[in-house]
């Protein structure tokens, strides 16, 4: 347990009958950069906010470094935040702006300048000291965001959509950017974002939320081989989803009929005969084959109902069997035109248990 | 001719829309400023000759600096006095408390009323007999004779605060709504208090809207006319003296009145260009944009 | 840890006392003249150390009504507040138009020339004023009166009508020139719809500066042209307090009813009219 920097223990948030925060419950570890992932709306912001202390949680503790700080007020609490509008003073030049947390400390002016110089080299902007944030480009702001952030060493990072106000290429840059300075220094980052490819480039671990609940939390290759709910599925990747019923359990293998066809996938514990599941598919995981390549276990034949050209891949949309379609992604050097004839093959199907309705 | 409209017509279209204005800002300022101007300069009650003798005998006439003085203290007084009560209202009234949309509209009230039924209701409240002295009297100890309010110089320097504050208050309220409130969570974040938060970030970036309605809240003291003229008592400031020379002497001294009504304007313009320049200065160097 | 949220708790407690003790003072500070004027305006025989009259009666009302002729007092205020508000609109609406979508050199030295007016004392060109209109024989009409209020309403209509007019969005009116509408019909289902709102708030503000205007109006008016105000500060000088606070409570029904319009419909910093550059 000394490992957990972080500790979320059953904290509710409510907003009148909105709930915010559903009996959350997450732990971060020292030095491990943690991503809360969710659409608007997932209480994700108030999960953040709750950890500055800027909103009071209804119910439930939260902890950093073993200290109950529920109740510590903001200021107190040794935080460090990047913000999605980078939250500048605009009155203050860069060098006063990063070396505002050290004056509130009442760091000697030396020391001050010291650190002020030293994060600003961290974040390559040596030579800005005396401009205004606003004489900077957006990227350059938050860099300085990041450097006041950083200069006192807080135990903790938070960084709240910290590049959706910057254009598409610069995101890219900032992300490793932000990437290596957090693992430079070895700090325990939190990072709020609903871009999922944000959360999978940079994360240690990811923590997905839906409606104020906890969805998942796993690296990014757990959440993205092995979603364990759909809405998981839907948030990270494109997916197909179908709908089926089990005929069959043998051992270790399902026979699911789905639209009229058979396929033979891993079985869900406690699967019964007729049962309702729903299977998930990658696009870009459906083999897909020559009409007269030879059948097999799961390859079905199926009929290109629109491509789309997307440069380095093909975008199909398929019909196969009882009226099923299928969103299928496949290298763009073997094409199929619109109508064509094709056979597809499911490697790795997942379904999971649906209730009834 | 239809070349000549062609080049210009949008010329003459942008000065027929400014038409209107020009008439109404010549016939109804500009003229009478220079009438006011030319009648300053005329010996008393003559239509012709030039004579600076309006002038010379206000500005030797110690009663004529005392007026000057007064209409200073006054009107500054007002204004410092405006800001105290504005900064932290507007800083509650930003929070949303509970009825914050009454306490709001209540700030507006001063404004839409006509000054006059203010200044009445205010005489009635601190005189010696209104509520104000009715407390004192009965709940606060060693308080045996009412304080004295109205006909004082506090006393109309508290009626300047209750009519001409609302022009600081919502300046200042509406720049305060206007700052990212993120940028305060940064501060506190960052190890700040409330208090340092109040005055390392918020007070530097409202202090140029607080300024701007200050000088509104100044321009409207300094011309207060209605009501010293009826809560003043013996303490005339400019504009009421102005008044007073038209008003009460027969026949009516207009020279002289015209005289103290340049001197005013002057001294409102030269006070306003001293105090947006020191705007500039303060605010300009560390405000936003 | 107790310790410390007690300390907090006690902190915020302290806060929101301190803030609603300044609400609650503000309170009393602005609206307690208005209560001692309508307890004034109903008591009969208050003298003395007592928080409230002992008896009531509406006679001042009658005084007021009969006597103070507020019915024909009121007229005047409403006649001479329609045409100066039509005249400030009218002038409004053109400046603005020309300050606020109009290319011209030294635009922002012409406009402060015009708002000058709201730089100035207005009792130091009502001088001047009173001079020409006494001349001009327009001293006790109602156009005289209303002219003189035009000179403080129509710069803050000027103001907030430029400001609407260069908030009107170019690209809604090249959206609606594609959509296929012709001018009137851009000018009726587009423009209008967009300005409307400033041109009500600036009929609303230029109308509270002339129900308001006393200075102007003492320089101005006449036996047939006695505004609301003017009203007021003639009562004063009789020194009838009750009669006076009879009158005053019919006067300040009006400011309520615009004071209400205000709040659902403007926006209040534009009562004060800031200044540009300031």
């Amino acid at each position: 347990m000394t490992d957990v920097m972080i500790e979320f223990r059953d904290v509710c948030k409510r907003y009148g009958t909105l709930v915010a925060n559903d009996h959350l419950s997450l732990a971060i570890r020292k030095g491990e950069l943690m991503t809360l992932l969710g659409p608007s709306g997932c209480g994700k912001t108030t999960a953040l906010r709750c950890l500055t202390g800027y909103i009071r949680p209804d119910e439930g503790r939260i902890f950093i470094d073993g200290q109950d700080i529920t109740d510590v007020p903001t200021h107190q609490r040794e935080l460090g935040m990047v913000f999605q509008n980078f939250a500048l003073f605009p009155h203050m030049t860069v060098q006063d702006n990063v070396g505002f947390p050290l004056m509130i400390r009442s760091l000697s002016t030396t020391e001050r300048a010291e650190r002020v110089a030293q994060a600003l080299r961290l974040v390559r902007l040596e030579g800005y000291e005396s401009h205004y944030p606003r004489q900077l480009s957006g990227g350059q702001q938050q860099r300085v965001g990041l450097a006041r952030a950083l200069v006192y060493r807080p135990k903790v990072l938070l960084l709240d959509e910290p590049l959706s106000n910057l254009d598409a290429k610069l995101r890219e840059e900032m992300r490793f950017e932000i990437k290596e300075v957090v693992t430079r220094l070895e700090i325990t980052a939190v990072y709020v974002t609903h871009d999922q490819a944000e959360a999978l480039a940079l994360s240690d671990r990811v923590a997905i939320m839906n409606r104020g609940r906890l969805e998942q939390v796993g690296t990014p290759e757990e959440i993205y081989e092995h979603p364990r709910s759909r809405f998981v599925a839907e948030f990270i990747g494109l997916s197909n989803f179908l709908e089926g019923h089990v005929q069959a359990v043998d051992g270790d293998i399902m026979v699911v009929s789905v639209g009229g066809l058979q396929m033979r996938i891993p079985a869900l514990p406690n699967a019964g005969q007729g049962q309702r599941v729903l299977l998930f598919l990658r696009p870009n995981e459906v083999e897909l084959l020559r009409p007269d390549d030879p059948g097999g276990a799961n390859v079905f034949d199926a009929q290109v109902e629109k491509a789309t050209y997307l440069g380095d891949t093909m975008d199909y949309r398929l019909t196969f069997g009882q009226d099923m379609t299928l969103r299928v992604q496949s290298d763009a050097q073997r094409r199929f035109g619109q109508g064509a004839p094709v056979r597809i093959r499911f490697p790795r199907v997942r379904c999971w248990a649906m209730t009834s309705g | 001719m239809t070349g000549f409209w062609r080049t210009h017509s949008s010329r003459l279209i942008t000065l027929f829309l400014l038409l209107p204005a020009l008439v109404g800002f010549f016939g109804l300022f500009f003229y009478p400023m220079l009438l006011t101007v030319i009648l300053s300069f005329r010996p008393e009650g003559q239509a012709i000759g030039w004579t600076l003798e309006n002038y010379t005998r206000f500005l030797a006439d110690p009663d004529g600096r005392w007026v000057i003085l007064l209409t200073f203290i006054l009107s500054l007084g007002g204004t410092a006095l405006s800001v105290l009560l504005s900064v932290p209202l507007a800083l509650i009234l930003r929070e949303k408390v509970r009825g914050h949309r009454f306490y709001r509209l209540m700030v507006l009230v001063p404004l839409v009323v006509p000054g006059l039924i203010g200044a009445l209701g205010l005489l009635l409240f601190w005189g010696t007999r209104g509520w104000f002295n009715l407390f004192l009297l009965q709940f606060v100890p060693f308080v045996e004779r009412p304080v004295a309010v109205n006909y004082t110089i506090h006393g109309l320097i508290l009626f300047y605060v209750w009519l001409y504050f609302p022009y600081t208050c919502i300046t200042t309220l509406s720049s305060l709504e206007s700052l990212d409130r993120s940028i305060e969570e940064a501060g506190e974040v960052s190890g700040a208090t409330r208090w340092q938060v109040l005055r390392y970030i918020v007070l530097p970036l409202i202090t140029p809207g607080i300024l701007a309605g200050s000088v509104l809240t100044f321009m409207a003291a300094f011309g207060a006319f209605s009501v010293p003229l009826i809560a003043g008592g013996n303490y005339r400031p400019l504009a009421v003296e102005i008044y007073k020379q038209i008003a009460v002497p027969i026949p009516a001294r207009w020279s002289a009145a015209s005289a103290i009504a340049i001197i005013m304007g002057v001294l409102q313009v030269i006070f306003l260009s001293l105090y947006m320049r020191f705007v500039r200065r303060g605010g300009g160097t560390g405000g936003p944009s | 840890m107790r310790l410390a949220r007690a300390y907090g708790r006690a902190m915020w407690d302290a806060r929101l006392i301190l803030a609603y003790t300044l609400l609650l003072s503000l309170t009393l500070f602005i609206l307690a003249p208005f209560l001692m004027i309508a307890l004034r305006s109903v008591g009969k025989g208050w003298f003395g150390r007592l928080w409230l009259p002992p008896q009531l009666t509406l006679d001042w009302y009658r005084w007021a009504v009969e006597v103070g002729n507020i019915p024909e007092v009121m007229k005047n205020t409403l006649i001479i507040g329609v045409i100066a508000v039509a005249v400030s609109t009218a002038i409004g609406i053109f400046a603005g138009w020309a300050f606020g979508r109009r290319q011209m050199p030294g635009k922002e030295v012409l406009m402060a020339i015009i708002l000058l007016p709201r730089m100035i004392p207005p009792i130091t060109y009502a001088l001047g004023v009173a001079k020409i209109f006494y001349t001009l024989e327009l001293v006790d009409t109602y156009l005289g009166v209303a002219l003189a209020h035009v000179s403080v309403c129509a710069p803050y209509a000027i103001l907030v009508l430029s400001a609407t007019f260069e908030g009107l969005d170019e690209r809604v009116l090249e959206a609606a020139g594609v959509c296929g509408a012709n001018t009137v019909k851009r000018f009726f289902y587009v423009v209008l719809p967009l300005i409307m709102p400033g041109i009500l708030a600036s009929m609303i503000f230029s109308f509270t500066h002339s129900y308001n205007e006393f200075t102007l109006t003492l320089l101005t008016y006449g036996p047939h042209t006695v505004t609301l105000p003017v009203r007021t500060y003639l009562a004063v000088g009789d020194g009838y307090w009750e009669i006076t606070s009879a009158m005053a409570m019919l006067m300040v029904v009006p400011s309520l009813l615009i004071l209400a319009v205000i709040q659902r419909r403007a926006k209040p910093e534009k009562l004060v009219g800031g200044f540009k550059g300031v």
